[in-house]
Parts: C-alpha cells; structure tokens; sequence
C-alpha cells in the first residue's frame, strides 16, 4: 500500500480543494436558493447562516489552488504524479477527470464576472457549472470508492512517509506557510479592496443661484449635474426581468444633510398593495405568498438601502440564509433567511415603499441589529429587523384581521364612485392610498353596495406621515418609462441611537423589490462612500 | 465488499438523502405557549395567532383584560378620559356637567374626580372613565359585566420591558393599539407633587412611556384600559 501513497503535497492541495469546493458547492447552492425554488425544495441538506461569506472565501481558495496546482504540475508535479500513478484506470475516468478541470475553470471564471459585477446569463452558466462541478465530484469520488473502497480515501489522506532531506523539509514547510499566507493576503485583499466607490460629491449648503434640493425624486437641481454617477448589477429578485435590474446611484452631501439619488429599470409600476377585493363570501385580500411573507405579486414596488460602517460581505455581515440560521429563534416561514447583526453592531435601513411611505414623502427609516427576542404572539419573527420609534403616525391595512379567506375591512369609503378609478385602469398611487377620514368604520349596511369584483385599497394612512425617529429619511419616486427614480434625504448624523452616522468609508448596500414583499435583488460588492473634499468642485 | 456492492451503496445512500430531504419540507413555525389568551367579543378563547379580537386572559393573574383597537368604537386606543368615580364607588349614568364644581379634595356629595374631560366620539359630552366602564358593562364586552379600571399591581403587571425600540412598554402583540402614554387606575387621593401640587389629590396612573406609576390630577385627559376579574373565559 505504501507505494501506492501520494506525496504530502499532493494531499495538501487535494484535499483543499476538495474542502473548498464541496463548501462553495454547499454555500453556492444555498444561495441559488433563494432565487430557485427547485434548489430550495432540497434546503434540508444545505448550509445555513453567513454562508455568503463563506463562499467566497472557498471561491479564494479554490482560485490559489489551481493556480499552484498548475505551477507545481509545471515545475516538476507531472513528473512525480506520474510515478506515483499506481492504481490502473480505464481511459474513461482520466477522461472524467480531464473533464472536470474546464467545468471547475467556468465555475470559477463565471464567479469572478459575477463578483466583478455581473451581466446577463452569467448567474445561469455559474449555476449550471456548479451542477456540472457536482455532477464531476460524485463521478471521480463515487468510481473511486467502488472500485477501490477504503483504500482509496487511505491514497489520498496518508501520504507516502519516506526518508526526506532536510531541504525538502524546509521547502515544504516554506511553501507550506506561503500558501497560507497568501490565502490570508488574498482573502483580506478581496474583503477590504474590492468595494464599488462612489463618490459624495460636496455642494454648498446654501448657494446664491441654486435653488435649494428638494426631494421630490426628480433630479433637475443644478447641483445634482455634478455628481458621478455609478451603476451597480443587482439580480435575484422575484420578476424584474429574468430577476435583474441595475441601480444608478449619485450622491451629495452639503455637510449637514445627505443626498442620494438612485434610479433603476423596473417594467411596471406596482401600486396595487394587497388589494382586497369583494368575492361571494365576502371581502378576500388577492395574494399568493403574502400569508407566507414572500408576496411575489399582490405588492408595491419599493427599494432598500443597508448602511453600516462595516463593509463586509453579505450586506455588513447581517444576511443569515436558511429557514433556521438562529437555532434559539423562530424559523421564517419562506426559508429564505434573516438579516441580522452577529456582533452587536447597528446597521441603518431605509425602506422606500412605492405605496405605504412614498405619499408620506419618507422611507421607512428601520435598523438591524442584534436577533430579537421570539414574541409569542406574533406570527412573523424577523430576527434584527426592527422599526426605528416613531412618536405618531403610520400607515395600517384595511382589514380587522389578516386571513387568507374572508376578512372584515375597518374601513369602507362613504360613496362606491371613490373606488371607480380602480376598478379598470388601476389608478395612480394617490389612489391606493386611503386618508383616515375619507373611509368609515365598516358597517354591513355599506358594505351592500359594494358589488362582487369590486377592488379597494387596503393601505390607510392614519395621519399624514410618521414623526420622531422613524422619519428620519426623506424620499420621494416616481416611476416613467420603465424606470423607477427616487431621491433620499437625511442629515449625516442624526443624534439617534438607532441611526448610523454617514461618513466616508460608510459602506451601502442596495436591493431593489419588483412587487415583492422580501423576494429583492441584491449585489455582492459593498458600494463605499467617498466624500469628496470641499473644495473640488 | 465487492465492487457492485459499493457502487449499489454509493448510489442508493446519496439518492435516498437527497430523495428524504425533497419528499420532507420542514413544518411551518407553530405558536408557543404563553400566558396570555386572546378572548373574542363573546368570551371564546382563540388560538394565539388567531384575531380579532377583544379581551386577553393573562393566565398568570387570572384577570381578564379589554383591548385597544382603532374600530372608532368605545374601545378606540386614541380616547382619552379624564377620571371620575360617582356616587363613591358605584359607576352609574353621568349626570354632571363638564366643570361640576368640587371641594378641594376633588370630591362633591357623592362623586370623585372631574366628569367629561377626555377626548372621545362616542359620548354627547367628552369623556370619563365612568362612561368607558357604564358603556363596556352594558355591551358586556366578553360576555363579562363587571368592567372596572384597575389597580395599580394589575397594570403593572401588564408592563414588558423588551418592547421594541420606541413602541410602549407592553406586548403589543396580544394589546395592540396601546399609546405610549398614561393609563389610570383605579387608586386616587394621592397627594399631588410640582406643578399639580395646588390641585392637592390626584389619581394613580401607569406610564407605559417607562412602566412607571405616577399620580396626576383627575381632571387630565389620559388613556384606560379595563379589566374584570372571575370572569367566565378567564380563570
């Protein structure tokens, strides 16, 4: 048997690889779950938590093994490899072998464009790599174990043991501590360097010819003609088109107020919020995931932004993928994950929806922060993501209490004709939105003279918009051509405790939803801030 | 093991798992245990992710508590009332005026506090705590008629500490449409401090800013949330 072991360093790399890509394996299709419901039918087998993270650093890994793989075949490897080939094997399995190296190859080039930035049908070919790259493994590895059983794992764990120089030793102990080390500078290189700047470009707070910023989501102020604009690749989201869209950012700051303007390609403007519509039995809310918090169709548009003075991967560290990543908490009810902090740290979220906050001319100032504690009485855990305080004001929905079935509205308009614009078209956002007072409280008496079909919103505004923390970002969008374009607005710091102050270096995140409760795109880089100095303009 | 064997072994074991975990979805999240019970309007129980609805059992006291709602009807979490007891402990129909005359403790010949002095729809005149309690008696509000405020112990126990950021020290989970603000209770000729302190007595109030009890004046508008004992669906 001795003769037939492989030398240290083969093993070395071997069994890295293996590991790295069994874990990106593993991770990559945890992530493909989210966006692929047949991968997600088999969630029990895969990983759970930050596995975002954890994929790209096997990513990093795989990458350094090939390349010293290729060196050691071509610096003297081929020649050892080749007197070390004892166990005899038909043309067939060298022929799989030899197949897996441009599937492994594709896997890896088609990760780096995705993390490079992404194009259309590259998330397609990395997918069917990865299948291709699995197929490979349960190929090599299940025709070695049948034929060769525990001797094969015995190759390829223990290495031949001969006598050894002292300079072999320590050209293998050196080479050894340099992948190693280069592994960690790769590794750290690829987390620290590789953000998406984007520069905050300085205007003046007050400016004798500028009109001052108005945020009404319409980027004409002269000062926005300043701002360079990036373009970030985001995909995986529910509809969109093939689940992607890219987002525009530009940004400004006049020293006191942050601005940020973002514009993004969705096909159709989603006004209709889970609208309840009359049946036979009664008032129904139309969806189809909404009673299993992933709506992918009865929903408004809206957009979301993460900030955190962390620029880690997985959107500041706080994307927890799986149904259960939290073995303490509540499981979600679409296996899709929570967000989180891990480590105490606070991250900002404004949450812009089309519906709920754009007539409040304000984004849904939330936070993620540590898990929260189970509440047994509410049927949907969401871990770290929670509401900022809000002194008054809030939007609620039109029913007394959320059923898949038949629900009771609170409220009914006075006259059937306020529903009319929405019984064909669709009507503009204002009609999707109820004012408190131009509703009464439900009666059954009203209630008859509503006809079955009839639509009716179920997003009321109980007063004009949120006050005290919650309303810390103001924004406004609107939606033209095919293309959303939304304008946000809050002051660099704050003062609260639920807020993270912008400066530079505060990295972001963006996602876009396309009538999607939680089904939003993402993108793998985080976009850094870069706030230009004064006086470069 | 000869080699069809292995082969017959690699094959089935890894096809079963994958076979298992795509025939076997993980169960949906399921309620836990709690002590709190959510009462419909005619006194049943509900399952606790169930709604709506109008009363909550706290098992742990056995008292059986009204909720808030923003239905617009007496039980609206917005009305205020201010606090007034007639007749020394027995809530009948109000029959005095806003602005009743009383002596300096508060008191006339047989009623305590200040009448009318909340914010509500559903009176002809604005609102006291006898209004809220004489109406919720009479639509027997989870089949229970013996609606009352409370004291300040069973308030307190109503007091959670983990509520979310900015949101009042209850579970709004099961008490909804609660505000941060001032709840009375039942407990009044309490001394008054600073700037009340001309009014002289006051009655206890529960905070739910803080959990804090605090005692102001019976002519303030703050916010009640009643409950009963020995009720039917709660002991």
């Amino acid at each position: 048997m001795t003769t037939n072991r492989k030398s240290l360093r083969w093993i070395l790399l071997h069994s890295g690889a293996g590991l790295a890509v069994i874990c990106s394996l593993l991770t990559g299709l945890r992530i493909a779950s989210l966006a692929r419901p047949q991968v997600a039918r088999f969630e029990e087998l895969l990983p759970q938590g930050q596995v975002i993270e954890l994929h790209f650093a096997s990513a990093v890994a795989i990458t350094l093994i090939v390349l010293i793989y290729i060196a050691y075949r071509l610096i003297g490897g081929r020649r050892a490899a080749g007197h070390a080939q004892v166990l005899q094997w038909p043309g067939w399995h060298r022929a799989i072998i030899r197949a897996g190296y441009p599937l492994l190859l594709l896997s890896l080039v088609s990760g780096w464009l995705l993390f490079a930035g992404g194009a259309r049908g590259v998330r397609d070919l990395h997918y069917l790599a990865a299948f291709g790259v699995l197929v490979y493994l349960a190929l090599h590895a299940g025709l070695y174990l049948a034929r060769w059983g525990r001797q094969s794992l015995l190759r390829i764990a223990l290495p031949y043991w001969g006598p050894r120089s002292l300079r072999r030793w320590m050209v293998g102990s050196t080479l050894l501590v340099f992948s190693v080390l280069l592994f960690t500078g790769v590794w750290s290189a690829t987390r620290e360097q590789s953000h998406l700047p984007l520069t905050v470009t300085h205007i003046p707070l007050l400016h004798p010819e500028h009109p001052p910023m108005a945020i009404d989501g319409r980027t004409d102020e002269p000062q926005w003609q300043g701002a360079a604009p990036i373009t970030v690749y985001t995909d995986g989201g529910a509809n969109f088109d093939e689940g992607e869209t890219e987002v525009t950012l530009r940004a400004l700051s006049n020293g006191e107020e942050f601005y940020l303007a973002v514009r993004w390609r969705d096909d159709t403007e989603s006004l209709a919020h889970l609208p309840l519509m009359k049946t036979e039995r009664g008032w129904q809310v139309q969806q189809q995931g909404f009673h299993n918090f992933d709506e992918t169709r009865h929903y408004e548009d809206k957009f979301a932004v993460l900030l955190s003075s962390s620029c880690t991967f997985g959107a500041a560290g706080t994307t927890h993928l799986g149904r259960k990543p939290l073995k303490d908490r509540p499981a979600n009810w679409h296996g899709k994950g929570y967000h989180y902090s891990s480590n105490g740290q606070l991250h900002d979220l404004w949450h812009w929806k089309a519906v709920r906050t754009n007539d409040m001319f304000l984004a849904d100032d939330n936070f993620i922060g540590p898990p929260d504690q189970a509440r047994p009485g509410e049927r949907r855990y969401t871990a770290g993501y929670q509401q900022d305080g809000k002194e008054s004001g809030a939007y609620v929905m039109n029913w007394q209490w959320y059923k898949p079935g038949v629900i009771l509205p609170k409220r009914l308009p006075p006259d059937p004709k306020q529903l009319a614009a929405l019984q064909s078209a669709g009507g503009d956002a204002s009609e999707w939105v109820i004012p408190w007072f131009d509703y009464k409280p439900y009666s059954p008496k009203q209630d008859a003279n509503y006809p079955e079909g009839t639509v009716m919103p179920s997003v009321i505004y109980n007063s004009n918009r949120f006050e005290g923390d919650r309303a810390d970002v103001r924004a406004r969008g609107y939606w033209q051509d095919g293309y959303w374009h939304l304008e946000l607005a809050r002051k660099l710091v704050t003062g609260s405790p639920l807020d993270v102050p912008i400066n530079d270096g505060t990295c972001l995140w963006v996602s876009a939803f396309d009538r999607a409760q939680v089904a939003h795109t993402r993108h793998t880089r985080a976009i850094r801030l870069n706030f230009a100095p004064e006086n470069s303009r | 093991m000869k080699i069809w064997q292995r082969a017959f072994m690699l094959t089935v074991v890894p096809a079963a798992t994958a076979l298992a975990a795509l025939l076997h979805q993980p169960d949906f999240p399921q309620p836990t245990p709690h002590h709190f019970t959510k009462i419909d309007y005619n006194g049943n129980p509900l399952p606790h992710w169930s709604g709506p609805w109008a009363c909550v059992c706290d098992q742990r006291t056995g008292l059986l508590w009204e909720v808030k709602t923003d239905s617009e009807t007496i039980h609206d979490g917005l009305w205020t009332y201010s606090w007034y007891q007639e007749n020394d402990g027995e809530f009948v129909a109000a029959s005095s005026n806003p602005g009743t005359p009383t002596n300096g403790l508060g008191r006339d010949t047989f009623n305590i506090g200040t009448p009318n002095n909340g914010d509500c729809y559903f009176e002809d005149e604005r609102c006291d705590t006898a209004d809220l309690i004489r109406r919720t008696r009479k639509e027997q509000l989870c089949g229970e008629q013996n609606w009352r405020l409370p004291t300040t112990g069973e308030l307190h126990s109503l007091v959670f500490t983990d509520a979310k950021a900015g949101q009042p020290k209850i579970d709004t989970a099961y008490f909804p449409k609660t505000k941060r603000g001032d709840y009375w209770t039942s407990e009044q000729g309490e001394s008054l401090q600073k700037v009340y302190k001309h009014l002289r007595r006051g009655a206890l109030a529960v905070s739910f800013v803080d959990g804090q009890s605090i005692t102001i004046p019976h002519r303030n508008a703050a916010f009640v949330r009643l409950v009963t004992e020995n009720s039917k669906s709660c002991h």
